[in-house]
């Protein structure tokens, strides 16, 4: 039915990666081309995937906007409905509804540097940016700082390893963080001395300058992480109009009806669904229980 | 607004007329509490009420709800919803339904909440505050739209607010129920309200009170009332501008499932909690206070969350009192 915005659209499996052994990447398209044709989006925007006769869940969506015609969950087995989705295959249709929330305001941006900083399962939104950045070309610099538990949790290895050694011709620099040594990591910190080493991703802004008057900082990551990266920034005299993060919240209907995501105070309330999941660290100043 | 008169000796026909309209649903009296309840004539209701204990939100967002079937694996909506009115609803309430009308109507349109708002025809009434009524301070006590029908009481009938395209249709095939208002209806009226206003016992004053809370997030008095609340939820439930949902899937049979959202409250420990376990409030203390600025929230559009019907008040097991508490947390400012 029309007009539902409850209702979600079939969209079949096409393909599913193993990303880490949490991590999948499941790649899908909606059954109906005219949906499929018009469907677009936002970098930092997120659909609710609907498992027929089993719930709902929100979730990230990882791939461009400029790549038409397919779209890319990353997907982690966390719950109750992720491990069932662990279990889907290539062909199977789950229903998706969205996209929702306000994502990250690319063209506002354009010709400025981007400063991406991701931790963890963080990556999977900035993987959006990233390749919107790398397919527009509008931007200045792009520095992609990720900070990551062990060699076997980097999400997208194959793509961060690429730029890692070509990004520079692309004017992106990736800079890695990794917390648990392993012989990969510090194979790969032997490659690129200068980019990847052990620690937490704060560690990735030593020596590095940032040309601070025309540059945004797109933050995801958890909850933890922001408070530090945050400092950083602040020290460095960002502005927090010009500091971007997403977060994360119980969303249940996406459209800002359910209340789970409702935060702030008498002064100010926002649904995270529907007036985020990005917010600038002045959101975060003036209204409480934001991060 | 246009005004007519119902006398007394007309108002049981002109129930029996609102009885075509659809179910008729109007407060009753069981036990110590008034309900909304499918009545089929005058004499089932009682109009001399206060509060029932669940507001009218429950015709509109319903405690348990059908949202689709699923049948083959793929989803049916579910429909049937008909006419219906809603007799004896207090201004409170009404101005109640205007939140949620926010929310719920907003883009974009919940279909369920909308097509149900269609269907009602809103019969308003004038009532007498009780202790727990604070609905004057917050500027609710007195409904300017929001219903079909508004009836106020006048010793010999009532003075009846015509509110809507539809409420004037139903008057005027009933012309013949109705009389023009006469100066003295007009005395009465005023009599009465002024009556009432004097008659309210409890107040929330407004100034500054949306920065005051805010300023006091820190406040030891939402932790000793965080202590002292059951974290029941009952005020959730009661409250005509709660709305927060949940929605789940349930199996029916093997082969069908539906898709079904039900009331929740953000006292409850799941509210925040997201996948992976973290919970963004994990303390009573931070639902309890959640829960406070929820209502406070200034709208500068449409006012506070709150319209003081006091319901959570004589249904809080703790004795909570809202403005109790918030006046205390803006007197611990000072």
């Amino acid at each position: 039915m029309t007009g539902n915005p409850y209702q979600s659209h079939d969209a079949r499996i096409l393909e599913v990666k193993d990303l880490t052994p949490r991590e999948k990447l499941f790649t899908l398209r909606f059954i109906d081309p005219e949906i499929n044709e018009s469907f677009t989006f936002k970098p930092g925007q997120f659909v609710i995937v609907d498992v027929r006769g089993f719930g709902e869940f929100p979730i990230s969506l990882c791939s461009s906007p400029t790549r038409k015609g397919y779209i890319q969950l990353c997907i982690r087995k966390v719950g109750r409905m992720t491990k069932f989705v662990h279990k889907m295959k290539e062909g199977d249709v789950v229903g998706i509804r969205g996209p929702y929330g306000n994502g990250f305001p690319m063209e506002n941006m354009e010709g400025s540097n981007l400063i991406l900083v991701a931790g963890g399962l963080g990556m999977a939104p900035l993987r959006s940016v990233l390749w919107y950045t790398l397919d527009t070309g509008k931007y200045e610099h792009v520095w992609l700082l990720y900070g990551t538990k062990a060699y076997e949790d980097i999400l997208f290895r194959d793509e961060i390893i690429h730029l890692l050694k070509h990004g520079e011709t692309m004017n992106c620099t990736v800079k890695m963080a990794y917390e648990i040594e392993s012989p990969s990591c510090i194979y790969l910190e032997r490659g690129f001395s200068e980019r990847v080493c052990r620690g937490v991703v704060t560690d990735l802004f030593r020596g590095e300058s940032f040309d601070i008057e025309n540059s945004y900082a797109l933050i995801c990551g958890p909850p933890i992480m922001y408070r530090f990266v945050i400092r950083e920034l602040l020290n460095r005299k960002l502005s927090p109009g010009r500091i971007y993060m997403t977060l994360e919240r119980r969303m249940r209907c996406g459209v800002g009806k359910c209340g789970h995501c409702v935060v702030g105070t008498s002064v100010s309330m926002k649904y995270i669904c529907r007036d985020g999941p990005v917010f600038t660290y002045w959101d975060a100043l003036s209204t409480r229980g934001l991060i | 607004m246009r005004y007519v008169k119902l006398p007394s000796e007309n108002f049981g026909e002109f129930f029996n007329f609102l009885q075509r309209l659809g179910p008729t649903y109007g407060p009753v009296k069981e036990g110590k509490t008034h309900h909304f309840r499918e009545v089929k004539g005058v004499s089932e209701m009682d109009l001399n009420y206060t509060r029932t204990m669940l507001p009218p939100k429950k015709f509109f967002v319903r405690p348990r709800e059908r949202l689709f079937r699923l049948e083959n694996g793929w989803w049916k909506e579910e429909d049937g919803e008909r006419p219906f009115v809603l007799f004896g609803v207090h201004a409170c309430d009404i101005h109640g339904l205007k939140i949620l009308d926010k929310v719920y109507l907003s883009d974009p349109v919940d279909p369920y909440y909308s097509k149900r708002r269609q269907n009602a025809f809103i019969v308003g009434i004038s009532c007498m505050p009780d202790e727990y009524c604070f609905c004057k301070s917050l500027g609710t006590h007195f409904a300017m739209d929001g219903f079909d029908l508004f009836l106020h009481e006048l010793p010999d009938g009532w003075l009846v607010r015509i509110g809507s395209v539809r409420g004037h249709e139903v008057a005027w095939e009933n012309e013949k129920l109705f009389e023009e208002v006469t100066d003295e209806d007009l005395r009465h009226f005023k009599e009465f309200e002024e009556k009432r206003a004097k008659a309210f016992q409890k107040e929330l004053p407004q100034e500054g009170l949306a920065d005051m809370l805010d300023l006091a997030y820190n406040s030891p008095v939402w932790k000793k009332y965080a202590e002292k609340c059951l974290a029941c939820g009952n005020c959730n439930m009661v409250c005509p501008t709660c709305r927060c949902y949940e929605v789940c899937d349930r199996w029916v049979d093997a082969y069908s499932s539906v898709r079904e959202r039900r009331y929740d409250s953000c006292f409850m420990e799941s509210h925040g909690i997201v996948a992976g376990g973290h919970n963004f409030r994990p303390t009573r203390l931070d639902r309890f206070r959640h829960r406070y600025y929820c209502k406070s929230y200034f709208d500068p559009s449409s006012g506070f969350n709150c319209v003081g019907c006091g319901r959570c008040d004589e249904f809080c097991p703790a004795k909570i009192e809202h403005v109790k508490v918030l006046e205390e947390v803006r007197g611990s400012l000072r």
